[in-house]
């Protein structure tokens, strides 16, 4: 029946493709391929795509050489899914691509199309701040107008880049479904595979063979349903099966490197920068100038720390080997800019001359990054910093900040591992985390209600640790009159105006603050009904309810920001006003922090209102995640209580 | 051709009222700078900014060259940065353009930074080989170079000449930046035998503006054909002229220039920001031959009509004739012929987001490919409307995010999209937009409502308005009883007309029916839903119903004798959509605008009223837009009714204040909680 059916489709389609679709003529009579009817209901399930089949092949050709193939055939059920039916291949000056090809079929099985060389566009792909990087992609697209339809694409590109090996984790999204993958890794004997397993189901661990004299490692991942992403769980890539993949020797435009351990990693790293640290008689006399009346070693390299941040910019240049090779500090020294790489290494160049040791050390940057695994030596690294090592605590530097405050790495760099770059090789040490207690925000607010219900508020904040780190960044980074509309959005207020605002950076304690200082009006603030005023107390520190939950908690519960609030307001309001309701106080203490709010009625009839949350981070239990949700809804709940004011009948 | 061009009478040919610029200095000498331009206090607008252009001074002439002429361009910037987040201005892209052969060359780059070390200046120069070309695109690419040595306080100055074979655009002029400008000043000097529009833009006054005559004269080779037709220019032995004559010179300036910023509800950056394009309009090497590069929008529809990727792409047949032959014997009704015809072009070919005039691809491979620019696809549509039996023409037009038509002014490149319109006999044109299949044809695109469109036709076009046929209207509903305890049950509908109707599809269409539901909880946390259901997705001739049954807990306390409602605050959006104080730029909403919500509350036999919120009635002047607040009782059940119209598309920085306004009275009221009394 269901042949039968096939064949008069198939030649019904022919004696259309015959009459007028001729580019299609050749596919008629050929079997059809990935028809939708065969993906199993499982697979559809909480999905917007399904990865029928996806194959990649890394074949490592010498230590400085690797070809990788990918063929990936993706059914994309709806719009949602839409990413799927485009393949992006970046390639740089060390990475060529040798093709990409791709057909796209209906719901059926039947070709659509096929890509031409003409259909394929090719796209800068440079970072925002970079003056120059070689980065571009090539991409093909096959999106099509009704769903579902089956995207088969084909690429390979080759590499004289073998820092990276690419990570094999197919089902790297949120609901996507995998019907089958393979790896197959093939590498001369004299450079055998490292590799490291994480989250295989059962029995899906490596199979090793040999293939004349060359290794292959082999995996595969078969039926894996669609996965959604609970709210506050750890990021998708520490939820997917994954194989990491690594070089034991590699090579990058004639430097070749070890990296079965950190020590080998972190020497080449060394090596590739050794001797671009030599800087001018005058600009070493410049430095020992500025640090001759300074005794204290860590006032020293505050000194020269803000010389760098006053002298030089960030601008990104990366290029081949460029993008691990620093430009010598002399060059920094003409023209005052450079990347992450090329100021690090000027600014150690800067502490030797004033006569302070220092190491370069490679970090993951970014907020929320996942952690280093340290089991696994390999090129997990996006930045470099600077160490200066001390008696006491160890100063670290961000040198491509021209306004962060002097050893504070904040969520950017903050609380994780660093790979110091040292003359014996690499040494993974940690950088400084900040706990709840430092990451604080302080406030006061002096509110006047007027016998319409219009407030006008003075408020003053003081903001610290990571709880500054986006208005630090603010401050430097945009004009008044931008730092004042950012301000607007932070506030949430239903109408607000801002009528004076300040920011106060202060650079000078152990760690950064930031006082913000508002005068706002507040139009309506509180709601006049007849005879009563109704207000809710928590100005400005309202906490969202927490996200839903999507059906019983599978993952752990993970909070990323330790933090401490403080608020206190006042609020004036109308003489002949007393209070019908004045909410319980509330008190809430967990394994997730403890909240506090209570307000009360004064005796000169100035209501006040005061709050404080404290919240760690960690990792907890899914068990435990009704237990968290119970406490930010209370703590929601609390945040929008009610207070009712009422006068008497006139 | 030497001695003509001398007999050219440049007053008769120009046909413009010349009045005369003195013949000023230029504003700028590269290189020269005194001590006292560091001083950033005398700069206007320097308070708060990251940095201040201190001079932005750019010429653009025209020279002849090997058989032809070129557009240079040359320009001197000088720029003080005030701290550290204006470091970002030392690193500059010039974008260059090339197709076919002919390019823009980038030539003559120099620069300096200049530090005041007690009174001395030090200077940095550029090293000049030090640029990066960064190719964007086929025809686009970008050279990059930054300064060196940049400090809080440093000027930066860098000049560079730009050489150009396209002649059909000289180089436009921003005014206007993201800093404030303390000089910025344009010139031309244009030989009489080539013409350009100018097509201003922006909101802001010239400080200097004007133009004078002035003797001009270029080298130029002609290259000379032997009798077998071969050019010999390449060889050098072309014929070597000196052309001489008169030329305009132009000259537009703005002093003190305020940074832009981007608002809420705009059209595009462009529209607003202070500038000046320009488009060849004549060719003039015989007077009584001009050569009308653009003139007429009658001539720009004809010729378009002759474009290989625009008119070509129409003739013949529709890769979808058959189907459409079908669909003309099916629909007697052409209104509804036309939309089969929509939905069957949408079915077989997907808009791929790109705003296009020209259809690249052949209509035939369009098809084949099942994804188009909205020129493809619309052009697709054209010929299968027509195919359909329908009298269909393209129109174009210009996208909210490409900015305003001027239509005094006829240049071709104001426009970047084109739909379909079809005649309709006693309506006006219906327009037609296969790029958004949610929305109902006939209802173009949000992006598309931005004044007028040209309907292109063999016997000269006319102007269509793009007004939208429909308004952006969002109605609630509510049923609700509350219970003895304080909490309300009942059930609540949301209605999305119009273009609230296509917004709304749009984003269940992106995020999937599931998320879209799922978020529509999140947006009530309090509440418990129940049978929750989106209708009439798929019926684009109807509003688009969100339904469901709730629940909101009570909020009473049990010693409380009061309990206070804010039942209004429930059902409508808390925030002030006008969160700035301030407005520099009109309020472009493209549609009309209408929020109405209307709730029912039945009370128990325990609960009376104490007190309920005042009515309450806001209108703007001349009626442009109205608030109107109502709260009835009629026996146990109270009517609470909200409702916000707008009544224009566009409102003026002046008329802001009272917009804001209108929306701080509404989120204020709808505060304001219902008061109840326990009975027993």
């Amino acid at each position: 029946m269901s042949l039968l059916g096939q064949h008069s489709i198939s030649s019904r389609f022919a004696l259309a493709a015959a009459l007028c679709l001729g580019p299609l003529l050749a596919q008629a009579g050929q079997p059809l391929q990935w028809p939708v009817s065969s993906i199993p209901a499982a697979l559809r399930q909480n999905a917007h795509a399904v990865i029928r089949q996806q194959d990649d092949i890394l074949t490592v050709k010498a230590a400085g050489r690797m070809v990788y193939t990918v063929h990936r055939v993706v059914t994309v059920l709806d719009e949602q899914g839409d990413n799927w039916g485009v393949a992006v291949v970046p390639y740089d000056k060390l990475t060529q691509v040798s093709y990409l090809r791709g057909t796209v079929y209906d719901a059926d099985g039947r070709v659509v199309r096929t890509l031409r060389t003409a259909d394929i566009k090719d796209y800068s792909n440079v970072s925002g701040a970079s003056l120059f990087e070689d980065n571009r992609v090539r991409v093909g697209d096959l999106r099509q107008p009704r769903y579902p339809y089956t995207a088969d694409f084909t690429y390979e590109y080759s590499s004289d880049n073998t820092l990276n090996f690419p990570a094999w984790s197919p089902q790297d999204e949120e609901h996507v479904s995998l019907e089958h993958a393979t790896l197959r890794v093939t590498t001369p004997p004299e450079l055998p595979l490292r590799y490291l397993e994480e989250r295989l189901p059962q029995g899906g661990a490596v199979t090793k063979s040999q293939q004349g004299n060359q290794l292959v490692y082999a995996w595969q991942l078969t039926s894996l349903p669609a996965l959604e992403r609970e709210p506050y769980s750890p990021p998708l890539a520490e939820q997917v099966p994954t194989v990491y993949t690594a070089p034991t020797a590699f090579e990058v435009q004639g430097h070749r490197g070890d990296m079965t351990s950190w020590q080998g990693l972190g020497k080449w790293e060394y090596d590739l920068n050794q001797d671009r640290a030599e800087l001018s008689p005058e600009i070493k006399a410049k430095v020992a100038a500025l640090v001759k009346d300074i005794s204290e070693p860590r006032q020293r390299v505050r000194k020269v720390y803000e010389y760098l941040q006053n002298s030089t910019r960030y601008v990104s240049v990366q290029l081949g080997i460029g993008g691990w090779q620093a430009f010598p500090a002399s060059t920094v020294a003409s023209t005052g800019y450079g990347d992450c790489k090329a100021l690090s290494n000027y600014c150690m160049a800067l502490l030797r001359a004033a006569g302070v040791e220092s190491f370069c050390a490679m970090i993951g940057a970014g907020e929320q990054r996942a952690a280093i695994r340290t089991s696994f030596p390999s090129n997990q690294f996006n930045h470099m910093i600077l160490c200066v090592p001390m008696p006491k605590d160890t100063v670290w530097l961000e040198c491509t900040s021209q306004s962060e405050a002097f050893g504070y790495l904040g969520s950017f760099t903050g609380g994780r591992h660093a790979l110091l770059l040292t003359p014996q090789g690499g040494k993974l040490v940690r950088t400084p985390s900040y706990a709840a207690a430092v990451n604080g925000q302080f406030r006061n607010a002096e509110v006047v209600i007027d016998d319409k219900g219009h407030g006008r508020a003075t408020v003053r904040t003081l903001s610290s640790g990571l709880q500054q780190d986006a208005l630090a960044q603010m401050i430097s980074a945009l004009p008044a009159d931008e730092q004042r509309k950012r301000a607007y959005a932070r506030l949430g207020l239903p109408t607000v105006t801002i009528e004076q605002s300040s920011w106060q950076p202060n650079r000078q304690g152990a760690l950064p603050a930031v006082t913000e200082r508002l005068t706002l009006a507040l139009p309506s603030y509180a709601s006049l009904t007849g005879r009563r005023l109704f207000l809710v107390p928590n100005l400005l520190n309202r906490l969202p309810p927490p996200a839903p939950s999507v059906g019983a908690r599978q993952t752990p519960l993970v909070l990323h920001l330790p933090f401490t609030d403080a608020d206190t307001v006042r609020f004036k309001v109308p003489a002949d006003y007393k209070p019908e309701s004045v909410p319980a106080p509330v008190q809430l203490r967990t394994a997730f922090g403890s909240y506090e709010a209570q307000v009360q009625v004064l005796q000169d009839g100035t209501i006040q209102y005061i709050r404080r949350l404290q919240m760690p981070d960690g990792h907890f239990e899914a068990a435990q995640y009704e237990a968290y949700e119970a406490f930010r809804q209370r703590i929601s709940k609390a945040d929008r209580m009610q207070l009712v004011l009422v006068r008497p009948e006139s | 051709m030497l001695s003509f061009l001398r007999q050219i009478s440049l007053a008769a040919v120009l046909g413009i009222i010349t009045h005369s610029v003195s013949a000023q200095d230029e504003p700028i000498k590269f290189g020269k700078l005194d001590a006292t331009a560091f001083k950033a206090s005398q700069y206007k607008g320097a308070e708060g900014a990251p940095a201040i252009v201190l001079c932005d001074f750019g010429t653009s002439r025209i020279v002849g060259a090997e058989d032809g002429f070129k557009a240079v361009f040359e320009r001197v910037t000088r720029v003080l940065v005030l701290n550290k987040a204006g470091y970002e201005q030392a690193t500059v892209a010039v974008p260059l353009y090339h197709h076919e052969g002919k390019e823009e060359e980038l030539l003559n780059l120099r620069g300096f930074t200049y530090n005041l070390v007690g009174e001395k200046i030090e200077k940095q120069k550029l090293d000049a080989k030090a640029t990066f070309e960064e190719k964007l695109d086929g025809r686009h690419s970008l050279r990059k170079f930054s300064l060196p040595s940049v400090r809080e306080g440093s000027i930066i100055e860098y000049a560079y000449t730009i050489k150009s074979d396209f002649l059909f655009n000289l180089q436009d002029w921003q005014f206007q930046r993201d800093i404030p400008v303390a000089w910025s000043e344009y010139r031309t000097i244009i030989p009489g035998f080539f013409q350009y529009k100018e097509i201003p833009h922006g909101y802001l006054p010239y400080t200097t503006q004007g133009r004078d005559i002035v003797g001009y004269s270029t080298g130029y080779t002609q290259s000379a054909s032997d009798s077998y037709g071969t050019l010999s220019a390449a060889t050098g032995s072309g014929n070597q002229m000196l052309l001489s004559g008169k030329a305009v010179r132009s000259v537009w300036a703005m002093q003190n220039v305020p940074a832009f910023r981007e608002e809420p509800f705009m059209t595009t950056r462009n529209d607003y920001l202070a500038g000046i394009d320009f488009e060849l309009d004549k060719i003039v090497f015989d007077p009584d031959r001009p050569q009308q590069v653009t003139s007429t929008w009658e001539k720009i529809g004809s010729e378009l009509l002759k474009e290989e990727d625009f008119g070509v792409r129409l003739q013949g047949r529709s890769p979808l004739h058959n189907a459409a032959e079908v669909l003309k014997a099916q629909h007697t009704d052409a209104s509804a012929r036309a939309a089969a015809v929509v939905a069957l072009v949408q079915g077989k070919v997907r808009y791929n987001g790109q705003e296009r005039m020209y259809a690249t691809t052949p209509l035939r491979r369009v098809v084949e490919q099942g994804q188009a620019s909205a020129a493809e696809l619309n052009l697709l549509l054209v010929q299968t409307l027509r195919d359909a039996g329908l009298d269909a023409h393209p129109v174009l037009l210009s996208t909210r995010s490409h900015g305003r038509i001027q239509t005094e002014v006829p240049v071709l490149s104001q426009f970047n999209y084109v739909v379909a319109g079809v005649a309709v006999p006693g309506q006006p044109e219906l327009l037609l937009d296969a790029t958004e299949p949610l929305a109902l044809p006939g209802t173009l695109p949000e992006r598309c409502l931005n004044g007028q469109g040209r309907l292109i036709t063999s016997d000269g076009g006319k102007w269509v308005p793009l007004a939208p046929r429909q308004r952006h209207a969002h109605f609630t509903t509510a049923q609700l009883s509350l219970d003895a305890q304080g909490a309300m049950r009942g059930n609540m509908r949301e209605e999305y007309n119009g273009y609230a109707g296509l917004a709304e599809r749009n984003k269940v269409a992106a995020s999937g029916e599931q998320a879209y539901l799922k978020a529509l909880a999140q947006q009530h946390p309090d509440w418990a839903l129940s049978g929750t259901k989106v209708l009439n997705l798929e019926k684009l001739d109807q509003a688009l119903l969100v339904e469901t049954n709730l629940t909101v807990p009570s909020s009473a306390t049990d010693a409380a004798q009061q309990l206070y409602l804010p039942v209004m605050q429930l059902f409508t959006a808390a925030q002030n959509p006008f969160a700035h104080a301030e407005r520099t730029f009109p309020v472009d909403f493209g549609t009309l605008q209408e929020f109405t919500t209307s709730v029912q509350l039945t009370l128990p036999t325990n609960f009376a009223v104490e007190e309920l919120p005042k009515s309450a009635q806001v209108e703007l002047p001349n009626g442009h837009g109205r608030y109107l607040y109502e709260v009835k009782q009629v026996g146990s059940t109270l009517h609470l009714t909200s409702r916000m119209q707008l009544r224009k598309t566009q409102y003026l920085p002046h008329e802001y204040p009272a917009l804001r306004e209108l929306f701080t009275r509404s989120v204020a009221k709808h505060a304001e909680p219902l008061v109840l009394r326990r009975t027993n």
